[in-house]
Order: C-alpha cells, then structure tokens, then sequence
C-alpha cells in the first residue's frame, strides 16, 4: 500500500513537472505582452523566460528571427527549388536549412529537388512548360546566371534586395554576372581555384611543390618537364562553353570593342593566349580529349584514376577523390592555381536565381537569402570545403584554425582570394553562339593545324555577322 | 451486295490511334512549326519562314554531319553480313549453344551508354587497348584513339556494331529456324556443298529478315546519337569528326537553345529517312518478286 501510494506520488509529480515544462517551452502562439515582472531574455531562435518577482507565467513574443532580414514574404508561399548536383551527399544539410529557414519565415513551403547531369536540359524544358523552380542554383563559372538572365527568365534583384542585405556579401561577387548593370544572383558556395598535385607523378620529376608554376605562361614547360620524366600528359582542360572567358582571365585579352559593335580577340593577346595551348598540343605534352571536353568530370576522373601530375579544380572535390581512389588521397598536394596575364585570380562558382516568372517573388528571394546568409555558409562550409560568399563567415574560429585535413588547405587564405574575385568579362551578345564559334576555329588552331591568327581572324568574322 | 459499316473495328483502334497522334503525329507537326521559327525553347516562338531552312543550305557544318551519317550507313550491309553469320553458327544442335547465344546477346541488353563508356574507358590513353599494344611491342607510346578525327567515327560505328549484331542475329535465328529442313536435304541431294547451301536456300529464305534488318539497322544509323555522345564525352570528336546529323540537331537544340534550327534539321531527316526507307522496302521488294 505504502509502495503504491509513493508511486503514485512520484507520477502525478511527473505528470505535474511536464505540464509546466511544456508551458514553459511552448512556442509563441498568443500576442499577449509580457508583463512588467517578467524579464525576456531572447537568443535567437531559442527564447528563455526569467521570473523575477511574481509566480504569472506569460507566453513570450520572441524578437524577430535575426536570420528573416527579407520583407514581405508572401503567406502560405509554395516554392520550388532546385538544387545542382548537391544530393545525396549533402541532403542532411539542405534539409537542415530549409528547416531553419521555415523556422524565420513560418508558413513558406520549400519543395526541394535535386538535378545532376541533365541539370541544365531539365531546366530549360521546364522553363518552356511553365513549371520552372522558383529559386534556382546556377553555375557562375560556366555562364549560366548570363544566359538565362540575357532571356529575361530570371529576377532583377538590385531593387528588390535591401542594401543591407546586399552588403552581406563580398561586393565583387554581388557585382559579377551583371547583365546591362543589373545583378540576377545571389552569390553562394565559393571555390578556391587551386591544383591538385599527384605526388606519386609530380615528385619523379625532381621538382617540389613549390616550384609549381605561379603564372599560367609557366604551364607548358611544367608540362614538357612532365612528360620528358613521367611519360604522363598533362590533365589540362579549356572551358570549352565559355572560351571567352578562359581567354579573358588567362590572356587578358579584350573580347569586344567598347561600343559593342564589333569582337576584339583575334588581337595579339588573343593569339598569344591560343598559341600557348597549340604549342602544348605540338609539343604532345596535354591529353587531347580532356582539353576540349566540355564535362569537368572527364578531366577529374582522369586525376582522380592517377594516372596525371595534377589537375585544376576546388579543394571541395577532394573529397571525389578520397572517395574513388583512397589510394591517391594519402598522395595528394595543393597549390594555388597559376594566375592568368589578367592578374585576376577568380570568379564566383554557385549561385541562387529567382526564376522571373515566380508567384512568390518574396519568399523566394528569401530563401536564396537565407541559403547564402553568414550562417548557412558557415555551416556549409564545415561539412565541405567550400567557401562562403559572406565576409561575416570568415570570424568564425572555424576559418581561423590551422588547416588539418588537405580539405581544408586553402581557408588560411580563401577570405583573401575570394574577397579579390571578380568577373572581367564584359556583357557579350550571343554568348553561346560566339563561344560556339571560337571553339570550331580553336579546334582548327590546336588540331588542324590553322595558324593561332588565321582561326580567331576567321572566328572574329564570322561571330561580327551574329552583331546588329 | 453493300457490305454493312460496322464501328467495332475502329473503336477497337481508338487507343492505337490516340497515342500514334499524341506522341508521332502531333510532335511532326510542331516540329514542323517550330522549324519556322525562331525558338531557344524558353522564351516563344517567333516566326521566321524559312530562314533556318537557308540557314541549313549554308551551313558547312550540317553538310559535314550529313556526311558522316551516310557513312554510317555503312554499319548496315556490316551488321547484316555479321549475324547472318552468327546466327547461322549458333543455328546448330550442340552442347552449351544456349550460352553462346545469351553471350552474343548481353551487348543488347548492356545499354549503350554503359557500353559507350565502357569502351571510352578502353580507348583512354590508359586504357587496355593501349596497355595490349604497348606489351606486345605494337606501340612505342599510349596513342590517344579518340583524339585521332580519322578514327572517331569508325570507333562509333564499330560500337554499333558490337551492340546490335546480336539482336539482329536472333531475328536471323528466328528466321533461319523457319525455314524447312527439306529445303536443305533437297539442296543436299542436288549436290550442293555448304555454301551452295546458305547460298540457295538459306540466303533466300532469310529475304524478309534481310528487308527488316536492312530498314530498321539502317533508320537506326540515320539517327545514331548514344554512341557518338558517349564515346565522344559529348563532344562530337575532335574538328567535328564525328558529328552526325542528330548529334549536331542536339548541339543545336540543347546546347545553343537554337530549337527551331534544330526542327528545321529534324524535318530533313525525317525527309531523307522517309525516302530512304521507301526505296529501300521498294528495292528488297523487287528482289523478293525476282526469286
């Protein structure tokens, strides 16, 4: 009897204890004000209530979540997003984040969707059945923003996005990828343009890791000195969709005039630059398939089988690597990348676009937002080595950390690098076509032996027909 | 006598009728809208009349990729001689045939993009085939195959090859298993030899197979694209080499958003694929009569 009684003392105290605890916890559903004799004391997004004097409980209002910095967010919002090549490696985080962000702006639905190597198809076959995502990831790098933006598929956001909102981020990056001086992007995950080195190959060449080349115009000897002791190629490759830009950053050659009206790289640069790459070819030194393939994947699984001295890529993709051949991982180095006759040592990798067309402009921006926010790309970049297009990321101690892992290389001085990116090229007309253009006379200049001038003379004629 | 209408028949054809509209007749006729227009497939079309159609006329590259599709063409008198030939060796009662037929199968079934990488992997300049040569002293360096213009379209069409000798085969096995025993025992007697045999009888008797073969081996070389794609890592070869005419119409649609030039190229094709495929039935035809 007396066991009985004490069991039941014991559960009805439990009972009791968990029904204040969940008053105590509960979200705030009322809009009733705290009282005088209650003290708030708010750390977002947890909220802790300190009775001073009377024994009243009152729901607290907590204060705005300091993370919802976008106004306006349309109620009961529906928004699709899609992602590039990111599951299911980093489905955990993603999901993580687009709980957070439900959590600053209540009532937003994120349907999210995944898209790999039909990314791009995929995308413009929605765009033309109407269903296109709302917020978009978008290569910076491979021209994508410029494209769709250039259709007018994709939101301006330089007057939508507050000023404090846009000084979040690195001004180089908000900046790049402007069409007619508008930005359509929200800059994301960064890369840290560096070399992976092989040392099992790199070191039969009697050379260190610091004598790797620090100008671009070094790389053919590199690549002669390769293959006289190794036999290897190099695993070098042009960025076949956008030779415009490669030549820009790496040839600091000037594309077009300045009124638009006509394209400039047949000039002594634009040779310049070629001809370093047809005297590679003559010379036997680079593998010829990985240096006009248009997938980056080619040219990484070649690095990644072991089979090349070194590869340009981002430290994020170490983790390929380790993952296909574990091997190679305890023999890899890392560089930085060569820089170009431009001096410029980058531009941006990822970004977030609003589809133009989007029922809920608002709630769309503000997950782009809140995706590339300090925090997200803080976290972010803790599960991958990628790097935050925030400044603010950047005090974490996180960053400061003396690097550990090959991963992690770089992020003594990824605040330096990507503070420094910033996209040269000017606006060119038909993109695509004009990259198209370039790679047919290029092919002619590396492989059919078409002298350097010939072909971008040749390319510059026909791409000056495609101009009003 | 008037033969009375009867309906059952046509509503027994509906669900037939409908698809064939949905998915062949509709997408001919927006195609060939499209080809008229100026379309990037994500913004509307905007009509141009037949400028893609001069466009077409005046493109070196087109002509280029038209080209090498008729030189694809090639694969078909290969692929029908090949499993002609298999099927007649597999046509035979011994122990394990089975096996051998599955084993000349399993290309089919592989994928032919699983087995375009597969062979692009062999190809590499690391891979087994320069491995092979190297040992055995063929080559004094790893040749780089795929980067070779000459060599790239011959890669794609021995791809082909490989990949369908032995489904085309079991349609010969098919054929070859329907034809009489006595036909042979009569040829037997007549004093032919084994190759009078297969030439006067089996030869003959395999006639529907070969107009089958021949049209669908030969459509399929017209629109060849998976092969070329993936040995190519997308590309097309080094110089264009390997463009054919559905691999640039792709280039053209999907990488420059240029859909309505890509239309304009579609409705040629169909054009020639229409007219190939009727003169070669009318052509397989006569030789039927001719027998």
């Amino acid at each position: 009897m007396r066991t009985k009684l004490l069991t039941l003392l014991l559960l009805v105290s439990v009972l009791v204890t968990g029904c204040a605890t969940a008053t105590t916890q509960a979200p705030a559903a009322s809009s009733i004000p705290p009282t005088p004799e209650t003290i708030v004391i708010t750390s977002a997004p947890q909220t802790i209530v300190k009775t001073v004097i009377s024994e009243v409980m009152v729901t607290p209002t907590p204060l705005p979540n300091p993370e919802a910095v976008i106004q306006g967010v349309e109620p009961n919002a529906v928004i699709k997003f899609w992602t590039f090549w990111l599951s299911p490696t980093f489905d955990q985080y993603i999901k993580d984040t687009i709980a957070r962000f439900n959590q600053a702006y209540p009532g937003v639905t994120v349907n999210w969707e995944d898209h790999q190597a039909t990314f791009q198809d995929d995308l413009k076959a929605s765009f033309a059945a109407g269903n296109a995502p709302d917020a978009i990831n978008l290569s910076v790098s491979e021209g994508w923003v410029s494209d769709y933006a250039s259709q007018g598929l994709l939101l301006p956001l330089d007057d939508k996005v507050p000023q404090n909102v846009k000084d979040l981020y690195f001004p180089g990056l908000w900046n790049e990828q402007l069409i007619d001086g508008v930005n359509y992007q929200f800059p994301w995950y960064q890369g840290i343009n560096v070399y992976l080195i092989n040392h099992q190959i790199y070191d039969q060449t009697g050379l260190t890791i610091d004598d790797f080349p620090k100008n671009w115009t070094d790389l053919p000897a590199l690549c002669a000195t390769i293959k006289e002791k190794t036999g290897t190629l190099c695993d070098i490759r042009l960025t076949v969709n956008d030779l415009i830009s490669q030549m820009v950053y790496e040839g600091n050659v000037k594309p077009i005039s300045d009124d638009g009206k006509s394209f400039t790289f047949d000039s002594a640069d634009a040779v310049a630059w070629l001809q370093q790459y047809v005297d590679m070819v003559k010379a036997g030194t680079v593998d010829k398939t990985v240096l006009v393939t248009d997938q980056d994947r080619v040219g990484l699984d070649l690095f990644t089988s072991g089979k090349a001295a070194f590869y340009a890529t981002g430290p994020n993709l170490i983790r390929e690597v380790r993952a296909n051949n574990p091997g190679l991982y305890g023999y890899l180095g890392v560089v930085p990348a060569p820089v170009g006759k431009s001096g410029v040592i980058g531009k941006g990798l990822m970004s977030i676009s609003i589809n133009a067309q989007t029922k809920f402009p608002n709630a769309s921006i503000a997950l782009a937002q809140f995706f590339t926010n300090p925090k997200s790309m803080l976290e972010f970049s803790k599960i991958v080595s990628i790097y935050p297009s925030t400044p603010d990321s950047y005090t974490d101690l996180f960053f400061s950390a003396a690097p550990v892992a090959i991963e992690d290389s770089a992020k003594p001085f990824a605040m330096d690098a990507i503070s420094k990116y910033a996209d040269i090229v000017p606006t060119i007309p038909h993109k695509a076509d004009v990259n198209a253009i370039v790679l047919k006379h290029v092919q002619d200049a590396l492989f059919n032996n078409v002298p350097a001038q010939q072909a971008f003379t040749d390319a510059v004629t026909e791409a000056n027909k495609l101009l009003p | 006598m008037t033969k009375k209408f009867s309906l059952t028949p046509y509503l027994f054809l509906i669900p037939a009728l409908v698809v064939i509209a949905v998915f062949v007749v509709y997408p001919i006729f927006a195609v060939l809208y499209y080809s008229f227009t100026d379309y990037s497939i994500v913004t509307p079309p905007v009509w141009v009349g037949l400028k893609n159609y001069t466009w077409l006329i005046h493109d070196t590259i087109f002509w280029r990729s038209l080209a090498h599709s008729f030189v694809y063409l090639l694969v078909t008198p290969i692929l029908i001689v090949l499993s002609v030939l298999l099927a007649i060796v597999v046509n035979r009662k011994l122990p394990g045939i089975h096996l051998y037929r599955a084993l000349f199968f399993i290309p089919v079934i592989s994928g032919s993009i699983a087995v375009g990488i597969a062979w692009r992997l062999m190809l590499d300049t690391n891979g087994i085939i320069n491995a092979i040569l190297l040992s055995v002293g063929i080559l004094k360096e790893p040749m780089q195959w795929l980067a070779e213009p000459a060599l790239t379209l011959p890669f794609c069409m021995a791809l082909t090859i490989w990949l369908g000798v032995g489904y085309y085969m079991m349609i010969f096995l098919a054929g070859l298993q329907n034809i009489p025993e006595e036909l042979y025992d009569a040829a037997m007697l007549d004093g032919c030899n084994s190759w009078q045999k297969h030439r006067f009888v089996t030869i003959p008797g395999l006639r529907p197979q070969i107009t089958f073969v021949a049209v669908i081996s030969s459509l399929a070389a017209l629109q060849v694209f998976n092969e070329v794609f993936t040995l190519t890592g997308g590309l097309g070869g080094l110089l264009q080499s390997a463009y054919t005419v559905v691999f640039y119409l792709w280039q053209q649609a999907f990488r420059l958003s240029h859909a309505g030039k890509a239309s304009a190229i579609a409705m040629v094709l169909l054009a020639i694929t229409l007219a190939f495929s009727i003169f070669n039935i009318r052509l397989l035809e006569k030789g039927t009569e001719a027998d």
